[in-house]
């Protein structure tokens, strides 16, 4: 039975061999040699320093193509163009499901035909020399982000290859990437990763764990969201990892993305044990984004005023193009740059939000509600308790496509555009607090002259990409389209 | 007034067909559909061929509703509907969503899935009204006052 126990120095080696044999780049890590390797990177390539020392927050675009030239032009075109402080690598989605076999043949034919026939870096292939290439032809520190359910042959190879931060955790990378793969594979395979970052952590070597926190992207209620950083905070943490990175996806009600990124950064200092350094990431909007790029700026840069009264550590930005998919290099680099003039014009200003407290408060109260649950679900072990609040819809996430949650959580937007919850299922919240949502609810539902129902949901989750925050009705819901097959408005 | 109340309840599978993790559309939809009355099997995401033809078979489906967001669903759909026939399976249906990638001409990603064999053809901005009314008409029942209950406008 999988406990919150740190892995010990022959479990890791014994994992750690097998892993390696699952891809031939594998053979070429070698763990003293890696730390040679890290401490020989200059000081503005240390990743964990630079995120912890920074001023301002600091800001990251999302990207990676197949082959290592075309990725340092993208990286060297952000960091140039955009002006990224961090930069990224993001793995390809074969790569992301172990299938090095697939990610080979889709490497070798980028690398023929020169399109990019993999939507990411394919890190383990590419293997311990070309993630060091990679790391020294680009003049920023870089991180690993991708999605993979079980990403310990990635983890070896690319800390190894010179990579200090990576992205991803046991219950963000499996609750709305899988349908299959059950929390207590998921919660093992990420005490590898977390072990591995903790030894090299131990050898002055610091690696940056960054908890993936928008989850689903889709309307994820704040508090569930924070407890999940908590709890993979806490896991990493057991296994040594002292540098974390906590997230949080922006919902786009001002006040609300204030207090919870406040509620997210005093949290995470108060659950996590003393001797780890938190930092927090804000996500720009992750949902469904407006087709026209004006207005899909606008998103952007509403993230970018968040972000200037928050003050998160780092900012994950958003592009003009979200709408259609990977963006060009060009449109990345435009969304780093609409998102620091916002920043830092916003930054120097005192403004000061009405009801940020109120909201912080409520939104520390769930949370701790939600641990509180865990704890008493896993009798004091937060593995197990994890596990079996998920099973009993105690730890829910809304829009979960895996069977290791009920799923039976819906957030709805309250009349100030703030998600609330509208379908509990069996989530662990005070019943007072309860009554607080439904009271928002009910103001919106009497607003708008309907009752509350799951339209509600479906016309927020589309509320953004149509131009408006809150999916209000839009007179007769006979729009006129009665079940024929017409093309969208 | 419920559907129930009338005739034999009428049974829907969903699920997102191939290596798909899209939930949000089938969520949103299989409320919709329970609130209308319907009997609805939610198969989830990442479901195989085989997976909808079994679960259509097991509940005597009257109708099977696939869903794809991730621009592979003609692929994933080649064969679906010689496979329901093999299995005797005479159930409407439908296939909605980002069904290519890139939109640019849906008429003829329509014909594409037609051809497969899909009686109705959806893209991804169809409301869950329009997808009951169309299941009303094809399958001859009436749920609309159930659903004009349930959405006050």
């Amino acid at each position: 039975m999988i406990r919150d126990e740190r892995l010990t120095a022959d479990e890791l080696q014994r994992i750690d061999e097998r892993i390696r044999d699952d891809w031939p780049t594998g053979a070429a890590v070698d763990f003293e040699e890696a730390i040679a390797y890290h401490e020989s990177l200059p000081a503005h390539k240390q990743f964990a320093d630079v995120l912890e020392s920074a001023d301002r927050p600091l800001l990251q675009p999302r990207a990676g193509v197949p082959c290592l030239d075309d990725q340092v032009s993208l990286l060297e075109h952000l960091h140039g163009e955009g002006a990224a402080d961090l930069l990224p690598t993001t793995i390809d989605s074969y790569t992301r499901d172990n299938e090095y076999g697939k990610a080979q043949e889709g490497l070798e034919n980028a690398r023929e035909s020169g399109d990019a026939t993999l939507n990411g870096f394919p890190a383990v292939n590419h293997g311990v020399d070309g993630c060091r290439e990679l790391i020294e032809r680009v003049d920023a520190p870089i991180e690993v982000r991708h999605g993979t359910p079980d990403a310990r042959l990635l983890a070896a190879v690319t800390f190894a290859g010179g990579f200090q931060s990576f992205e991803g955790g046991p219950i963000s990378y499996n609750i709305p990437y899988t349908k299959e793969g059950s929390l207590a594979q998921t919660i093992e395979h990420w005490q590898y990763v977390d072990r591995l970052a903790g030894a090299y952590t131990e050898r002055g070597v610091t690696i940056n764990r960054e908890p993936f926190g928008p989850l689903t992207g889709t309307l994820v209620p704040p508090s569930i969201a924070i407890a999940i950083m908590l709890v993979e905070g806490k896991l990493a943490a057991t296994q040594g990892v002292r540098s974390l990175t906590l997230g949080y996806g922006q919902v786009g009600n001002v006040v609300q993305d204030v207090a919870a990124l406040r509620a997210l950064r005093k949290l995470g200092n108060e659950y996590l044990r003393d001797e780890v350094c938190v930092t927090t990431v804000f996500h720009e909007w992750m949902g469904g984004f407006p087709p026209d790029e004006a207005r899909a700026n606008g998103v952007i840069g509403l993230g970018g005023t968040t972000a200037a009264i928050a003050r998160p550590d780092k900012v994950i930005t958003k592009s003009p193009q979200e709408f259609q998919g990977v963006p060009t290099k060009e449109a990345n680099a435009a969304g780093l740059r609409t998102t620091r003039q916002l920043i830092d014009m916003v930054v120097e200003q005192d403004i000061v939000l009405d009801g940020v407290d109120e909201e912080q408060a409520l939104i520390e109260r769930e949370t701790r509600c939600l641990m509180d649950a865990i704890e008493a679900h896993g009798d004091g072990d937060i593995a197990q308790g994890t596990i079996k609040a998920f099973e009993s819809g105690a730890l829910d996430v809304p829009f979960a496509p895996s069977d290791a949650a009920e799923g039976a959580v819906l957030p709805a937007r309250d009349d100030d555009g703030r998600v609330r919850i509208f379908e509990w299922g069996e989530l662990a919240i005070d019943e007072d607090i309860r009554e607080i949502h439904q009271a928002r609810l009910a103001d919106r539902a009497e607003t708008e002259g309907r009752k509350q129902s799951f339209r509600m949901v479906a016309d927020d989750v589309d509320a953004i990409s149509d131009g408006k925050l809150i999916g209000r009705p839009t007179g007769s819901p006979d729009t006129g389209r009665d079940g024929g097959e017409t093309r969208a408005d | 007034m419920q559907l129930g109340e009338y005739c034999m309840p009428t049974t829907v599978i969903l699920g997102v067909i191939g290596s798909d993790a899209h939930v949000v559309g089938i969520t949103i939809l299989d409320q919709a559909l329970s609130a209308a009355g319907f009997d609805v099997e939610n198969l989830g995401v990442q479901t195989s061929q085989e997976e909808f033809a079994a679960a259509a078979s097991e509940h005597d489906a009257d109708a099977v509703l696939v869903s794809s967001l991730y621009g592979h669903a003609e692929q994933d759909c080649q064969g679906f509907h010689e496979l329901l026939a093999r299995e005797d399976i005479d159930a409407t249906t439908y296939i909605g969503g980002n069904l290519a990638v890139g939109q640019d001409d849906f008429e003829q990603t329509r014909a594409t899935f037609r051809k497969l064999g899909f009686n109705k053809v959806f893209d991804s901005e169809t409301t869950p009204e329009e997808v009951i009314r169309s299941l009303e008409r094809d399958l001859g029942i009436s749920t609309r006052e159930a659903e004009r209950d349930r959405v006050q406008a």
